[in-house]
Formats: structure tokens, C-alpha cells, sequence
């Protein structure tokens, strides 16, 4: 019961991680980005070079990894959603067009077996005699602390407030004299870097693939859209309920049939509460 | 359709049908053969997303559906290969409604992020599910649909050029005008009366089943299915043809489907690499002819006669 609980709450907060920064993109941009999942492969390859192959310990590594997947994704979003926003059905096709190729890069960099990245803490840990391993533990402290922060940088601070502003009306938001590109570009980077610092923490306890992005992709949109589009709370709340429901199945059903509980219950918001849980009322 | 869109149609679909008779060659058979599967998936998809707005992000769910619905059939139960095409068009057509229902009633990108997930879901059964459905390796051993393979191409010949007819026909009908009109302005459809629910599913299960047919085709050419039938790759790949034919066209889409076929061919000799070609051709498109090719192309060519 207890070991659930826990390994519920890690992985409900490595999906909070990936979906908050997938709804903040899309809440600000309106960018549906399907190259989320790629952060987060991103993420756990760079820590996996810097650290096996370029001998970098393992903290500056993990940051440095956070910070090059930032930085990819500011990029990309200048570069290639930029000149497309005004179609929606152009963003899907560029960013889903770059997961694609960063598959391939991937694959031919460093091959199709799986790699392993070195845990923080590699003991396990006894909690009331449970026995759970550090590395999970870590993840789920590191996962809150970000969202934590994350949430107070928001709420609290001037860019956060932009943020906040060009989320509820773009328009009105630059008429005030907000840098719209400059906060989408901030945005983007910072929804990167949630997605790469995932991947960095959830490494060492998940199998490195070149085709490790798709699957943790559409468990964030599921989260998303559970949550409600755009909405943070949401998001987190959606996480937990699809964080615990597929840790529940998998501990007493069976593992394989977890990928269909997004599905079953993306399709099961939209028939009942179409806004999902916390978001903004859509019209029918 | 002018007298000239006729005979331009006429001779495309003359050389399809002569070509392989000229290249006397198994090899270029089959190529065609693919080419024409082609041609109709990127049709089906065109004929509901082209028209109608909503981006199909997981058309290979029908595509999959269908060629493993044959898969079933006839590699597994031992039916006659024919009773392939009437379950390969009704398993995905289901399939739509599934995923239609709940995700068509809304505006927004639910529906093309369901699908998607979807489509990503079911090949991950596939490949749980290996008992059944032969894991990564599928399902193999299954019999052509007619065994020479040039009657085999004109009999996919044939249905390629019915489904562009049939799906040309609809769309130029007052069905097909109240899908675009969906496209342009959906509130006001409704404020017409239009249930524009209704069009949208019914559309999206006519496409789903188009699509089937054509994974129908492609299994029981290739003689088996694998999971790569349900791959997101497959889905992009039929997106990147309906751009490139021109979007919302529908036989744009299927030349489009046609002529990447060919060139992916031709670039054989690349390797895992022709796969950039695709993305750089999608690149191209989308930063510099947003309208696609092919149609445009025709349009001019009319133009500047005319």
C-alpha cells in the first residue's frame, strides 16, 4: 500500500513536471508543441554524455544538461514555430517534425540500445519499511521544488506577471507594452528545461532510448488536457490522477495495460467535462 | 470539373496504367502498386482534414486498423482474402467514431492531439499484445488479394481512382460545401441550422474508411503488417503528401502521395537518411508554398491558357 503511494507520487510528479511546461507553452503561445517529449529525451541523453562519456560529475552535468535543452528549445521555437504561429496546423507539423528528426539524430549518435545514467543516490532508502530506491525520492523532491518555484516565479515577480498577462489576452497584454516574442522565448526555455530536468531525474529508473520521447509526449497532453488546457493547478491535479491510476494498475492488474489509461481518460473528460478539470470553459 | 480537369485526369490515369506495361519489371509493379496505396491514403485524409480543417494527427490508426483487421482475417482465421476489404473498411470506421465522438464535438486541438495519442497507443498494443498480434514482427504469411502483381497493381489502380471519385464527387456535393463552410466558420453553420456534428463524424468515419481499404491493400500486398503500420512516422508521411499535392483538393493529395512515393524510391540508395528528405521537403513547403504543388500547379497551367 505504502509503496504505491510512493512510486505513485514519483511518477505523478515526473508527468506534473512534463505537463506543466506543455500547458505554460500552450497557455501563453498557444503553441501545441509536439516536440515536448523531446526535451525530455534530450534531457536524459545530455546527462547521459556529459556524465559516461565526457567524465563530467554528476551535478554540473545535470545542469549543464537542463540548460542545453533550454537552449534548444528557445531555438527551435525562434527558428522554426516563429515564422509559423499564425497556422496552428504548421506548429503541429514543424514541432512534430522535429521530434521525428531528433529521434533519428539520436539513433545515429548513440544507437538503439538502451543507456543507463548514474542516480544521485544509488542505496534505497527504507521509509516504514517500505523499501524504495534514493534515485526516486530525489526525483520527487527535485519535481516539487521546480514546480514550487516555478509556481512563485509566476505569482510573485514582474516577468511572471507578463506571463500571466499575455496568458489571459495577448492583445491587451502588448498594448501595455509587453515584449510578447521576448516572453514567448522565456516561456519556451523554461518549459524546455522542466521537460530536460525530468529527463535528467527520471534517467537512472527509466530505459534510455532514442524513442523514449513519445510515450511520456502523450501522457503530458493526456495530463493537459484532464487538467485543462492552460491551466498550472490542473495540470498538477490531472498528474496525480494519472500518475496513481497507472501506478495502481500496473501494481495490481497488470504494467502493460497503463498506456491506455491516458486515452481512456482523455476520451472520458471530453465526453463528460470537456474543459477539463480545471480549465476555462470551451465552448461545444 | 472543366473538360480540361477530364482529360488531365484521363491521361494521368492512362500512364499510371501503361507505365508498369512498359517497364516490364516486377520491381517497378510494385513500386507502382505502392505509389497508387499511397495516392489513397493521402485522399482520405484530405478528404476529411483538407476539407473540414480538423488536422487527423494519427491517420495511420486506420490505416493500421485496417491492414491488421486483414491481418486478422486472413493470416490468423484463414478466411478468403476478399472478406479482408469489407472488415479492414469497418474496424477503423468504428474506430473513428470512437475517437470522433468525444473529440469532434469540441473546437480546439483535442482532436488532433487524441488522435495521435491514439494512433501511438494501439501500436503500443500491437506490440504488448505480442501473442496475438505477432509483437514487432506482426503478422505474416498472408495471400494477395490476385496473384499476378500486375493485376494486382490494376486492381489498386482501379480502387485509387474510386476513391478519388467518390470522395471528388462528395466533396463537390452539398456535403462536401458544408465541410468547407465548417472549415470557414463553424458557429455560423450551426446558426444555419447545420448539425455540423453529425458532418464532421461522418466524414471523419468515411475517411477512416477509405483508409482502411488502402491498409487493406498495402497488407495483403506486402503479405503481412507490422506495428510500423500504426508509427507516427506513417501519419506524417501521409500529411507531408497532402501538402505537397495541395491541400484540400483530394486528387492533389493523392498525386502528392503518388510522387513522394517515387521519389522516397528513387532515393533508395540513402538509406535511413532519405527520411531528412522528407522533412526538408516538409520544411520547404510549409515555409515557402503553403498551397502544395501539384494543384497549384494544374491551376496555373489553366491560367495561363486560359
Amino acid at each position: 500500500m505504502l509503496t504505491v503511494l510512493i512510486y505513485g507520487a514519483v511518477t505523478s510528479a515526473i508527468f506534473a513536471m512534463l505537463a506543466v511546461g506543455f500547458t505554460l507553452i500552450f497557455g501563453v503561445a498557444r503553441i501545441l508543441n509536439l516536440a515536448h517529449g523531446t526535451f525530455y529525451a534530450l534531457g536524459a541523453y545530455s546527462a547521459f554524455a556529459l556524465t559516461t562519456i565526457l567524465k563530467v560529475p554528476l551535478l554540473p552535468a545535470a545542469i549543464l544538461s537542463v540548460a542545453f535543452v533550454a537552449l534548444f528549445g528557445i531555438v527551435m521555437e525562434r527558428v522554426l514555430v516563429r515564422p509559423l504561429r499564425n497556422s496552428a496546423l504548421a506548429v503541429l507539423m514543424i514541432t512534430l517534425a522535429v521530434a521525428l528528426t531528433m529521434q533519428q539524430v539520436l539513433f545515429l549518435v548513440f544507437g538503439s540500445q538502451s543507456k543507463n545514467v548514474p542516480a544521485f543516490i544509488n542505496h534505497p532508502v527504507t521509509i516504514h519499511g517500505v523499501s524504495v530506491d534514493g534515485q526516486r525520492l530525489v526525483a520527487l523532491s527535485i519535481a516539487i521544488v521546480l514546480i514550487a518555484s516555478l509556481w512563485l516565479f509566476i505569482h510573485r515577480t514582474r516577468v511572471g506577471s507578463a506571463i500571466l498577462a499575455i496568458s489571459q489576452d495577448a492583445e491587451a497584454a502588448q498594448y501595455m507594452g509587453i515584449p510578447s516574442n521576448r516572453i514567448f522565448s522565456l516561456v519556451m526555455g523554461l518549459s524546455a528545461a522542466l521537460a530536460g530536468a525530468a529527463g535528467v531525474i527520471a534517467a537512472p529508473f527509466l530505459t534510455v532510448r532514442p524513442t523514449m520521447d513519445l510515450v511520456p509526449m502523450i501522457t503530458a497532453f493526456s495530463v493537459v488536457i484532464v487538467g485543462g488546457l492552460g491551466s498550472i493547478p490542473g495540470s498538477i491535479l490531472a498528474a496525480l490522477i494519472i500518475g496513481y491510476s497507472e501506478t495502481i494498475v500496473a501494481f495490481y492488474w497488470n504494467p502493460q495495460w497503463t498506456g491506455a489509461i491516458s486515452l481512456i481518460a482523455v476520451l472520458l473528460t471530453l465526453v463528460l467535462r470537456p474543459s477539463g478539470l480545471m480549465g476555462k470553459p470551451i465552448s461545444l | 470539373m472543366r473538360k480540361r480537369d477530364w482529360l488531365g485526369a484521363g491521361a494521368l490515369v492512362a500512364l499510371l496504367a501503361a507505365l508498369p506495361l512498359f517497364l516490364e519489371n516486377r520491381y517497378f509493379t510494385g513500386v507502382f502498386t505502392v505509389c497508387a496505396i499511397d495516392g489513397i491514403w493521402a485522399a482520405s485524409w484530405d478528404f476529411f482534414s483538407g476539407l473540414s480543417g480538423r488536422e487527423n494527427f494519427g491517420h495511420a490508426l486506420f490505416i493500421g486498423g485496417g491492414a491488421y483487421a486483414a491481418a486478422f482475417m486472413n493470416g490468423k482465421f484463414g478466411f478468403n482474402p476478399w472478406w479482408s476489404i469489407p472488415v479492414g473498411i469497418v474496424v477503423p470506421a468504428a474506430l473513428s467514431l470512437v475517437i470522433g465522438f468525444p473529440t469532434l464535438r469540441l473546437r480546439g486541438p483535442y482532436f488532433a492531439l487524441a488522435m495521435l495519442a491514439a494512433a501511438a497507443i494501439m501500436q503500443q498494443f500491437a506490440v504488448i499484445f505480442w501473442q496475438y498480434t505477432g509483437g514487432t514482427e506482426g503478422i505474416y504469411g498472408m495471400s494477395r488479394l490476385i496473384d499476378s502483381s500486375l493485376g494486382n497493381y490494376y486492381f489498386v489502380l482501379a480502387t485509387l481512382v474510386a476513391t478519388v471519385a467518390v470522395l471528388k464527387a462528395i466533396a463537390a456535393s452539398r456535403w462536401g460545401r458544408i465541410l468547407r463552410a465548417i472549415k470557414g466558420d463553424e458557429g455560423a453553420c450551426e446558426a444555419a441550422g447545420i448539425n455540423t456534428t453529425f458532418y464532421k463524424i461522418a466524414s471523419l468515419a468515411l475517411s477512416a474508411g477509405f483508409a482502411g481499404l488502402g491498409g487493406v491493400l498495402f497488407a495483403h500486398y506486402e503479405q503481412a503488417v507490422t506495428p510500423d503500420d500504426l508509427d507516427v512516422f506513417l501519419s506524417i508521411s501521409v500529411i507531408i503528401m497532402v501538402y505537397v499535392g495541395g491541400i484540400g483538393s483530394i486528387w492533389g493529395a493523392a498525386c502528392g502521395g503518388i510522387l513522394l512515393n517515387l521519389l522516397l524510391e528513387l532515393l533508395r540508395g540513402l538509406g535511413e537518411y532519405r527520411l531528412w528528405v522528407f522533412y526538408i521537403i516538409l520544411m520547404l513547403v510549409l515555409f515557402f508554398m503553403r498551397g502544395g504543388l501539384v494543384a497549384p500547379f494544374w491551376q496555373r497551367l489553366q491560367g495561363s491558357r486560359a
